[in-house]
C-alpha cells in the first residue's frame, strides 16, 4: 500500500506544473483561475443542477424521479469512457515514466494501479464538479434526507472508476493482442479513430431510433424503461448508487461498493496477466523506411524556411497520437454534430421555424446564424488547443525556437497558420454543409465562411499569446503537454467569455436598438477584424518578448 | 569570432550562474570549456546561442551582436545542444531538410554535404527512418550533421562527444581540426580532460559561474609544475 501511495503521489506530481511554473506570474494565474471558476465552472455546474432539479420535479408525478439522475449518470459514464480511452492508452503505454518504472521490482498491478489512480484524479476534476451539481439538483428536487449528501460525495469520487476500468481493460487487451505490431503509434491512432467511429455510431443510432423530446420524456417517465435497462447492464453500479440515496439504504450502497470492488479486482487480475507482456519492448514509431538513402538525397531541394517549418508542424501534429486525437481529430467532430442536427431535424422538424427564417431572409434568424458560426468557430479553435499548445508542444527542445535564425514572429505566424488551416477546414466543412442544407445563396456561404475564418484566425493568435505567457515545457510524454495545462483551460475560458460578450452584445443591440441585422453583421465583421489586428499585435510585441524572456 | 564581454546571468534573483565572465575565441582556434557539473557551462553556451538572455554584458558572434542582430549571429553558428532527443517523429532526412531550409542551404550543396557527413558518421542506412528508431548515439550523430550542414564559421558544441562511438568521435575531432584550419572557430564543452588535452588550443575553466583559468594547457601545466591536467583540474575546482 505504501509503494502504491508513493507511486500515485510521484505520478500526480509529474502532471502538475512545476514549482517554477507556479511561482511565475501569480497574478495572471489568479485572475485566469477566477475567470475559469466564475465564468465557466460554476455557471455550468449551476446549469446542470437546475436541469436535474427540473427533471426530477417533473418525473416525481410519475413516481420515476430517479430516472433523470440515472440517465444523466449513464451519459457521464459514456463520456468518461469515450474521452478516457485516449488518456488511459497514453498513460499505460506511451508515457515517459514507463522506462523508469519497468526496471523497478514492482508488480504489474502496482504499476497499473498507481497509474490508473493518478489518471483518475487528474482527469476527473471537471467531472466531479458536474456530478456533484447533478446530485445536488436531484437531492433538492426529490427532497432527500441529509445522508444522501454523504452518499453523493462518495458517488462523485467513485463514479468515474468503472468507465475508466473498461478503458483500461480494453486498452491492455488491444496492446496484448497487437504486441507483434512494430509501430505502436499506429495501434494508438487506430484505437483513437475507432473511438471516434463509435461516437458517430452512437449518434446515428440514437438519432435514427426515434430521438425526439416527447419520446425521451415519455421513456424517462416509464418505470420499465428500455434504454435505462440496457444502460444498467453496461454500468450496473449506477442504479445501486441512486437507490442508496433514494431510500434503498445500506444494502444498495454495499451492492454499489461490491460492484466497484469486483471491477477493480478484475482489472488488477487483467493487469497482472497481460500488462508486462504487452508493454515490454514497446517502441513508438519504430518502423523502418523502405526508401533508400540515394532516393532521399535526390529529393533534397531548397524551399522556403516558412514552408518547411509549416510541414514540420503538420508532421508532428499528425504523427503524434496524443496530438492527432486531441488536436486534429476533434475538429472533425463538428461536422458529425451538424449531421446529427440534420438527422434529428428530418425526424422531428424542431428547426422548422429557423429554416423558414433563413429561407425568408428573416433578419433575426440570419443574425443568430452568423453569431452562432462565430461562437462555434472560436470555441472549436480553443478546444482543439493547436494554437494554445503551439509553444508548449516544443517541450524540452524549446531552445530550438530560440537558436535557429528564424524570427519569433515568423515562427508564431506558422504556428497560427497551422491552427487556422486545421480548425478552419473543420469549420468550413460545417458551415458550407449547413449553408447548402439550408439552401442559402452563394453570397451567404462566402460571408459565413469568411466570418468563420476571421473568428478562427483571431482565436489562433490569441491562443498562441496565451501560451507564450507561461508555456508548459516540462512534460515527459505528449499527452502530458496537453493534460493539466492551465494555459489551454484559461484560453478556453477567455475565448468563451470574449465570444459570449460579442454575441450577447450583438444580439442585445439588435433587440433593443433600431440598428438592423445587416448593419450589426457588418459591425461584427469589423469587430472580428479589429480582434485579428489586436491579437496579431499582441503576438508581435508581447508574445515575442515573452519567448525572449524565457530561460530554458 | 566569439567575444563574450563581462557577461552575467542570475537565476531567480539569487543564483549567479555566470558571474562577470569575459573571453574570446579567435578564428583558427579550438577552445575547450571545462568545469564541474553546475558550474555554468551550459548557461554560457545558451547565452552564446541566444537561447538565454544575459542580465548584462555583450556577446558578439562573427561580428554580429546576438541581442541586436540575432538572425545574422545565429546564421553564423552551428550548435549542438546538450540533448539530442529532438523532433523524434521526423525522419532523419526530414529533419535535415528543415535545418537546410532554415539556414538557406542550396539544394546542390545540401545533397553533397548530407551525403558526405552521413557517410562519415555511418548514418546512410538510417537517414530515411524516423529518428524515434535511432539509438542515443545515432541521434547525437544526427545533431552533429545538422549543426554542420550550413558550414557555419562558429561551432558551439555542448558535450558533443557524449554517445558517439569511437569512430564517430574521431571523425568529429578531425572535422573540428579541419574547420579551424580554414580560419573558423570551435568552442566546445567537455568533461573528458583527455579530449581537451589532445584537441584544444586553449581551455577555459569555470566554477560556480566564475572563470578560474583561460589559456593554453602548456602554460597551465608549467604554472603547476608539470602536474597532470586531471590533478590541476581537481585542485582548481575543489578549492
Amino acid at each position: 500500500m505504501k509503494i502504491y501511495l508513493r507511486l500515485v503521489s510521484a505520478l500526480i506530481k509529474g502532471v502538475e506544473p512545476s514549482s517554477k511554473e507556479k511561482k511565475y506570474n501569480r497574478i495572471f494565474y489568479y485572475v485566469m483561475s477566477m475567470i475559469a471558476v466564475f465564468g465557466i465552472m460554476l455557471p455550468m455546474a449551476f446549469f446542470v443542477g437546475v436541469i436535474l432539479y427540473s427533471m426530477t420535479n417533473a418525473l416525481s408525478s410519475f413516481g420515476t424521479q430517479e430516472n433523470a439522475i440515472e440517465l444523466f449518470l449513464h451519459l457521464i459514464a459514456v463520456f468518461s469512457f469515450i474521452f478516457g480511452m485516449n488518456v488511459i492508452f497514453s498513460v499505460f503505454y506511451f508515457s515517459g515514466d514507463i522506462e523508469n518504472l519497468l526496471p523497478l521490482p514492482l508488480k504489474p498491478y502496482q504499476i497499473i494501479g498507481s497509474k490508473f489512480t493518478a489518471a483518475l484524479i487528474s482527469e476527473s476534476v471537471m467531472e466531479f464538479i458536474v456530478i456533484i451539481a447533478a446530485f445536488a439538483g436531484y437531492i433538492i428536487g426529490a427532497g432527500l434526507p441529509f445522508y444522501s449528501w454523504l452518499i453523493a460525495v462518495f458517488g462523485m469520487l467513485t463514479m468515474p472508476v468503472i468507465p475508466l476500468i473498461y478503458c483500461g481493460i480494453i486498452c491492455m487487451l488491444v496492446m496484448y493482442f497487437t504486441r507483434f505490431v512494430k509501430n505502436k503509434d499506429t495501434v494508438n491512432k487506430i484505437t483513437g479513430i475507432c473511438t471516434f467511429l463509435i461516437v458517430i455510431g452512437i449518434v446515428v443510432f440514437v438519432s435514427r431510433s426515434g430521438f425526439d423530446s416527447d419520446a425521451l420524456i415519455k421513456a424517462a417517465s416509464e418505470s420499465d424503461n428500455g434504454l435505462l435497462g440496457v444502460m444498467n447492464c453496461i454500468f450496473p453500479q449506477i442504479p445501486f448508487l441512486v437507490g442508496s440515496m433514494s431510500g434503498a439504504g445500506i444494502p444498495a450502497l454495499l451492492a454499489y461498493i461490491g460492484i466497484n470492488a469486483a471491477a477493480v479486482v478484475l482489472f488488477m487480475l487483467t493487469a497482472q496477466a497481460v500488462y508486462f507482456k504487452s508493454v515490454v519492448g514497446i517502441g513508438q514509431g519504430g518502423a523502418s523506411s523502405r526508401r533508400s538513402f540515394e532516393s532521399v538525397i535526390a529529393k533534397m531541394k531548397q524551399r522556403s524556411a516558412w514552408v518547411t517549418y509549416l510541414k514540420k508542424e503538420f508532421r508532428l501534429l499528425l504523427r503524434t497520437p496524443a496530438y492527432f486525437t486531441n488536436c486534429v481529430m476533434i475538429n472533425f467532430m463538428c461536422p458529425v454534430f451538424i449531421w446529427l442536427v440534420f438527422l434529428i431535424q428530418e425526424r422531428t422538424h424542431f428547426m422548422d421555424s429557423f429554416v423558414y427564417g433563413i429561407h425568408s431572409g428573416n433578419e433575426e434568424t440570419v443574425l443568430q446564424f452568423m453569431l452562432g458560426i462565430s461562437a462555434v468557430s472560436v470555441l472549436v479553435t480553443a478546444v482543439n488547443c493547436i494554437a494554445s499548445s503551439g509553444l508548449t508542444r516544443e517541450g524540452k527542445h524549446f531552445a530550438f525556437v530560440k537558436y535557429i535564425p528564424l524570427s519569433y514572429i515568423a515562427q508564431i505566424n506558422v504556428k497560427a497558420l497551422v491552427s487556422i488551416i486545421i480548425s478552419g477546414s473543420g469549420m468550413l466543412l460545417c458551415v458550407a454543409a449547413a449553408c447548402i442544407w439550408l439552401n442559402t445563396g452563394i453570397k451567404f456561404i462566402v460571408f459565413s465562411c469568411l466570418l468563420s475564418l476571421l473568428s478562427v484566425s483571431y482565436a489562433s493568435y490569441f491562443g498562441i499569446y496565451m501560451d507564450s505567457v507561461n508555456p508548459k515545457l516540462v512534460w515527459d510524454d505528449e499527452l502530458n503537454a496537453l493534460r493539466g495545462n492551465y494555459n489551454i483551460f484559461f484560453n478556453m475560458a477567455l475565448a468563451i467569455l470574449l465570444e459570449g460578450v460579442i454575441c450577447a452584445g450583438s444580439y442585445l443591440l439588435f433587440r433593443f436598438t433600431e440598428i438592423g441585422a445587416i448593419r450589426i453583421i457588418v459591425l461584427l465583421f469589423t469587430v472580428l477584424m479589429a480582434l485579428n489586428a489586436v491579437s496579431y499585435i499582441l503576438c508581435n510585441y508581447k508574445a515575442t518578448k515573452n519567448i525572449d524572456k524565457l530561460s530554458i | 569570432m566569439i567575444q563574450f564581454e563581462n557577461v552575467t546571468k542570475t537565476y531567480n534573483k539569487s543564483v549567479r550562474a555566470v558571474d562577470d565572465i569575459s573571453f574570446n575565441v579567435k578564428g583558427g582556434e579550438i577552445v575547450g570549456f571545462i568545469g564541474p557539473n553546475g558550474s555554468g557551462k551550459t548557461t554560457t553556451m545558451k547565452m552564446l546561442t541566444g537561447i538565454i538572455k544575459p542580465d548584462s554584458g555583450k556577446i558578439t558572434i562573427n561580428g554580429f551582436n546576438i541581442r541586436t542582430d540575432p538572425i545574422k549571429a545565429k546564421e553564423s553558428i552551428g550548435y549542438i545542444a546538450d540533448s539530442p532527443d529532438m523532433f523524434l517523429r521526423l525522419r532523419g532526412n526530414e529533419f535535415l531538410e528543415l535545418i537546410g531550409d532554415i539556414y538557406h542551404v542550396p539544394s546542390a550543396d545540401r545533397q553533397e554535404r548530407v551525403r558526405s557527413l552521413a557517410e562519415k558518421f555511418g548514418l546512410t542506412e538510417a537517414l530515411p527512418a524516423p529518428m524515434m528508431s535511432y539509438s542515443h548515439g545515432m541521434r547525437q550523430k544526427m545533431m552533429v550533421i545538422a549543426a554542420l550542414l550550413h558550414k557555419p564559421p562558429v561551432w558551439i558544441l555542448d558535450e558533443p562527444m557524449i554517445g558517439l562511438d569511437p569512430k564517430s568521435a574521431f571523425e568529429l575531432k578531425q572535422l573540428m581540426r579541419e574547420h579551424t584550419k580554414e580560419g573558423n572557430a570551435v568552442f566546445f564543452s567537455t568533461h573528458v580532460l583527455e579530449v581537451a588535452e589532445k584537441l584544444c588550443d586553449r581551455v577555459i575553466i569555470i566554477k560556480n559561474g566564475k572563470m578560474l583559468y583561460s589559456g593554453t594547457l602548456e602554460e597551465l601545466e608549467k604554472q603547476n609544475k608539470n602536474e597532470s591536467l586531471e590533478n590541476i583540474f581537481l585542485e582548481l575546482t575543489e578549492k
